[in-house]
């Protein structure tokens, strides 16, 4: 709405505007790039070469490990997260007796876990994807936990008059009730995710564009640096894409209007 | 409990049946002990002020509510816990709004106890969107419905897996005049075809006597039962014309007589 009350005015689509602002900054920081100080900002032009080489073959390993932990922790993070979410959102004994514990756990900073992770499971995989669940469990736990307690009684009701068991009345209705709640935890986890992923990968790994980051840092690598900046910055930017085409598809019936 | 003759068999029994709700300062007497049988295949329509207990009785048919004392009866059974005998169309409807009108209307033909074959299911679910005039809606998210249109929704939902006792709390509340006689007429003809027993409450006097075989007025809280008339204009009735026959008239400000005292009682606070 706003973009076409701007374009109308001016005649000049705000699309061009952007791409105008993006030029005007790369060219301004290419032009810092070449004083005295350009050795600690780098340049985009540099910064261009370096991702085209990397994308040439070397950065594939990298980016394949981060995904595969960024994608693998959120599904174990998702999954334990909402059923964990569900459970003691419609079972009040649950609930008393666990909450408590779930949340006196996530009072501790997550990411300070790291370490811990680190010294048990090694440099791989393992420890960046069991911080990333831990992270994601949390966030879609709380998330769902309300969701489950807002379900509409007057519905529960007409549900068990037809018949249902409590079985069928968790699948037909809590579960999709809470959909939209579970997919609101996903969207807010999903940059979390990254986050841990990226942290677990700077303190210690071999792999993944966190390592990427520090590797570049620690030899004073700004170029690397900017670039390996620059891949999680598009990364960020795929998984909110695809955060907001999955609740765009799963949520269908809300947008529903004529 | 006596052995029962089922030749005679009331469908629904309350026996001296009261509620009342804890509230902060103590407690709310919704109904007062009420002794009331409804026959089967009987429709009886429950008519009073706002907060008279007519939806607490609702609900105590339903099992949703236990009596605070006294006893409910369904079949000769004490109603001890959800009563699936019953379907119940609530004020609000209950649609699930992510599922279109179609599969909302199938959704008590997907549970176990129910449970039949999909193409048997699917012809069912047409069946009763042409006969409540939903045709051409079911692809349609609740969201995407207007009330009337959601209301037809709810009713064949409710009858669809054929209840053989319909509880309906002023279902058609809402409406505007001609689509709520459109609405009575099709309910009427639907239990009647399919022999259900009724119980329909409603603030509307006149959508009583077209449709009851029995008009119970209660009267202001506590609720209490103020008078039973039984509305001998033969079944079924033509709901776009009764209204101006001269029976009605009378039934109606007889009722009416009766009513309007609760009403001027019953005024929410």
């Amino acid at each position: 709405m706003a973009s076409q009350q701007i374009s109308a005015e001016n005649g000049i689509p705000v699309v061009v505007w952007q791409i105008g602002v993006g030029i005007g900054f790369l060219a301004a920081w290419e032009a810092v790039g070449h004083t005295a100080s350009g050795e600690w900002t780098s340049r985009p032009l540099l910064i261009g070469q370096r991702l085209l080489q990397w994308f040439s073959g070397p950065l594939y390993p990298h980016l394949a490990t981060t995904a595969i932990e960024v994608v693998a922790g959120l599904l174990v993070g998702v999954l334990s997260g909402s059923v964990a979410g569900l459970l003691l959102g419609r079972s009040p004994v649950l609930a008393v007796v666990l909450r408590p514990i779930i949340v006196a756990f996530y009072s501790v900073p997550l990411v300070a876990l790291a370490p811990l992770f680190i010294m048990f499971f090694g440099l791989d995989i393992l420890p960046k994807l069991i911080l990333v669940s831990i992270v994601v469990f949390f966030l879609m736990f709380f998330n769902t936990f309300a969701g489950a307690g807002q379900v509409d009684a007057d519905q529960i009701a007409a549900i068990r008059l037809m018949g249902a068991t409590s079985r069928e009345n968790f699948l037909k209705l809590v579960v999709p009730a809470c959909m939209v709640w579970i997919i609101g935890g996903i969207r807010i986890a999903l940059p979390f995710a990254l986050v841990a992923a990226t942290t677990g990968e700077m303190l210690a790994a071999r792999r993944g564009i966190g390592f990427l980051l520090s590797d570049a840092a620690n030899q004073f690598d700004m170029t690397g640096l900017y670039a390996a900046l620059v891949i999680l910055m598009l990364l960020g930017l795929a998984v909110s894409e695809a955060a907001a085409r999955m609740e765009r598809r799963l949520l269908r019936w809300r947008d529903a209007t004529e | 409990m006596p052995p029962s003759d089922p030749g005679t068999m009331a469908k629904l029994r309350l026996v001296g049946a009261s509620k009342r709700f804890a509230v902060h300062d103590g407690e709310l007497e919704a109904l007062r002990p009420v002794d009331l049988i409804v026959q089967p295949q009987e429709f009886v329509a429950l008519v009073g002020p706002s907060g008279c207990g007519k939806s607490t009785i609702l609900n105590l048919a339903a099992g949703l509510l236990r009596p605070t004392d006294g006893m409910v009866f369904y079949d000769d059974q004490p109603v001890t816990t959800i009563n699936r005998s019953v379907g119940y169309m609530t004020q609000k409807d209950t649609l699930l709004p992510w599922r279109n009108a179609a599969d909302n209307i199938r959704i008590a033909l997907e549970l176990k106890c129910r449970a039949m074959p999909r193409d048997e299911a699917a012809l069912r679910v047409a069946q009763i969107i042409e006969l409540i005039g939903l045709k051409g809606f079911e692809r349609h998210f609740p969201a995407q419905l207007s009330g009337g249109m959601r209301k037809r929704v709810a009713l064949a939902r409710t009858l669809i897996y054929e209840p053989e006792t319909l509880l309906m709390d002023e279902p058609f509340g809402a409406l505007d005049a001609q689509l709520k006689l459109l609405l009575l007429d099709q309910l009427q003809n639907l239990t009647m075809l399919r022999r259900m027993t009724v119980m329909f409450v409603t603030h509307d006097l006149g959508e009583a006597i077209t449709l009851a075989d029995r008009v119970i007025v209660f009267s202001a809280r506590p609720g209490r039962i103020r008078t039973i008339r039984s509305i001998d204009l033969p079944r079924p009735r033509d709901v776009f014309k009764v209204r101006f026959t001269s029976e009605f008239a009378r039934l109606h400000e007889e009722l009416w007589d009766v009513l309007k005292d609760e009403v001027v009682m019953g005024t929410d606070v």
